[in-house]
């Protein structure tokens, strides 16, 4: 496999930038929304404060993050143009982040109306966002792994919206739908299509480069994604057709969850067995990540060969705090690290550079000492997390005030990184 | 006879092998030739190349390095 990044036809800095910015206010308002009811929200999946959260940080934290970054990855890894990068990038920012809170909003406060406003303005998000993709790919040749994955992503997003509108009418008007099988099939292409296909797309190109290892052995490159994407097709159908059948989509399941424990492992490997090692905060994240996963899938193949655990209501909370935070969060908070400061360097030296000037180092623009004490937070939250599903009254409030010191330091990170970019691009006289 | 300039930018974590071929630019020398190797093809150079008057051949090596001739346009 063959290293392939131009940074040629990287985006306007502000498309992407916009994403990652306010991606964090979400994480802030979950942990608000835990600190606000205590051990009250830790009873059960189905709990609307959980369904609050799930929502803040996966449509807001991780969905705004995983756009943003497939709104640029798209133009460098395969030279795929979005129509009209800036409209497309205002109007899916907004409709989403609008989008976000008015569902959050409607499981907090259990009103009709909000759940309809949310399921307009998620509808047209993904709409236009996938459309935009869509038309931007149309034609083009998938030649590297990553963009292979990427339209894999791309295409369990569409499952995962498809599912969830279909789940939201319900909560909006009179509709009667099979809850319990969408909500799962929903989980599943959200959280392991969506989330775990594109950390595995980017990882194929962001692990090599910018924690210097050895490329992913080819037939990984070649095959992972796809294998997981057949999987979770054939869980799906095998719900949906009958309850004969559901032995094949838990044994399909497992399935998945053991291919994503062989990526969590072989990236580990990449990263322990490289040359040069040097940790920094990022290594941290992507390890914290890469545990997260392999811990999840691990119990959820035991969840398959025990089925008296996968009756415990913690049980899916465990496994949604190890997926969703452990894994989602941490991996997405550390190649944040990487990309943001990258861009702003990158988008500075090339007007600094004709300017006859220097642009800051990559470390002067997020310092590391301010990266590492916000992974020492994330890392504290996350444990405190875990144990709160086990001592609910005692841990969920600390855990919440943890979760909001690390989610608020990241923003503040992040905000850093955009002060430095508009001081040294005032120095060199140009526009922003 | 040419003089030619070698730089090895392979298994750097970015963005320094672009910082250490503008480092290298800055002190080219018309008549000199800067022998770029890094590990992956550098794009981002190409622009940068292109609006300060340098001429670039990028080579894709049979072991997946490229290598990049660079010279002031004349």
């Amino acid at each position: 496999m063959q290293r392939v990044l131009s940074f040629e036809q990287t985006p306007p800095l502000n498309v992407p930038l916009r994403f990652f910015l306010s991606a964090p206010l979400f994480a802030l308002a979950a942990s608000l929304v835990l600190l606000w009811h205590g051990d009250s929200a830790l009873t059960s999946r189905w709990n609307p404060s959980v369904l609050a959260m799930t929502h803040l940080l996966t449509l807001g934290f991780l969905g705004l993050c995983m756009i943003g970054a497939v709104l640029q990855i798209l133009p460098v890894i395969a030279g795929v143009e979005v129509p009209k990068p800036r409209t497309t990038a205002s109007w899916v920012h907004g409709l989403l982040s609008l989008g976000a809170v008015f569902l959050a909003s409607g499981f907090l406060a259990e009103q009709r109306w909000l759940f309809a406003a949310a399921l307009l303005l998620l509808g047209a998000a993904f709409l236009v966002f996938l459309g935009a993709c869509r038309v931007g790919l149309k034609g083009v040749e998938s030649e590297n792994s990553t963009l292979k994955a990427v339209r894999l992503a791309l295409l369990a997003l569409a499952a995962t919206v498809v599912l969830g509108l279909a789940l939201g009418s319900t909560f909006a008007g009179p509709l009667a739908l099979p809850v319990l099988m969408l909500t799962d099939l929903h989980a599943a292409w959200g959280l392991a299509g969506w989330l775990g296909l594109l950390v595995v797309a980017v990882a194929f190109q962001v692990v090599p480069m910018f924690q210097v290892t050895e490329i992913y052995p080819r037939a990984i490159a070649r095959w992972l994604a796809l294998a997981i994407f057949v999987v979770l097709g054939i869980v799906s159908i095998a719900m949906a057709v009958s309850p004969q059948t559901r032995q094949l989509a838990e044994s399909a399941s497992a399935l998945a969850a053991l291919l994503y424990a062989v990526f969590g492992i072989i990236t580990w490997r990449l990263i322990w067995k490289r040359k040069r090692p040097k940790s920094e905060p990022t290594t941290f994240f992507w390890y914290t990540g890469l545990a997260s996963l392999v811990a999840a899938s691990l119990l959820f193949a035991l969840a398959y060969a025990y089925p008296a655990l996968r009756a415990s209501p913690a049980y899916p909370l465990f496994l949604g705090v190890l997926f969703v935070i452990g894994f989602g969060y941490s991996v997405v908070n550390g190649m944040l690290y990487k990309i943001v400061p990258f861009l702003v360097w990158y988008h500075l030296q090339d007007r600094m550079f004709d300017a006859g000037l220097k642009a800051p180092n990559v470390r002067q623009v997020i310092s590391e000492d301010a990266s590492r004490w916000q992974f020492i937070a994330h890392a504290l939250a996350l444990a405190l997390l875990l144990a709160a599903l086990i001592w609910p009254q005692h841990l969920a409030r600390a855990a919440a005030l943890c979760f909001f010191i690390s989610s608020f330091w990241l923003w503040i990170n992040l905000l850093g990184a955009a002060k430095v970019y508009r001081t040294c691009l005032a120095k060199a006289g140009a526009p922003s | 006879m040419e003089e030619q300039i070698d730089i090895d930018v392979c298994g750097l974590e970015p963005p320094e092998p672009l910082e250490r071929v503008l480092e290298a630019l800055s002190t080219l020398k018309p008549g000199q030739c800067l022998r770029m190797l890094i590990d992956r093809e550098p794009r981002p150079l190409y622009g940068i190349l292109e609006r300060n008057h340098f001429a670039y051949e990028p080579h894709l090596r049979d072991d997946y390095l490229y290598e990049i001739h660079i010279r002031h346009k004349p």
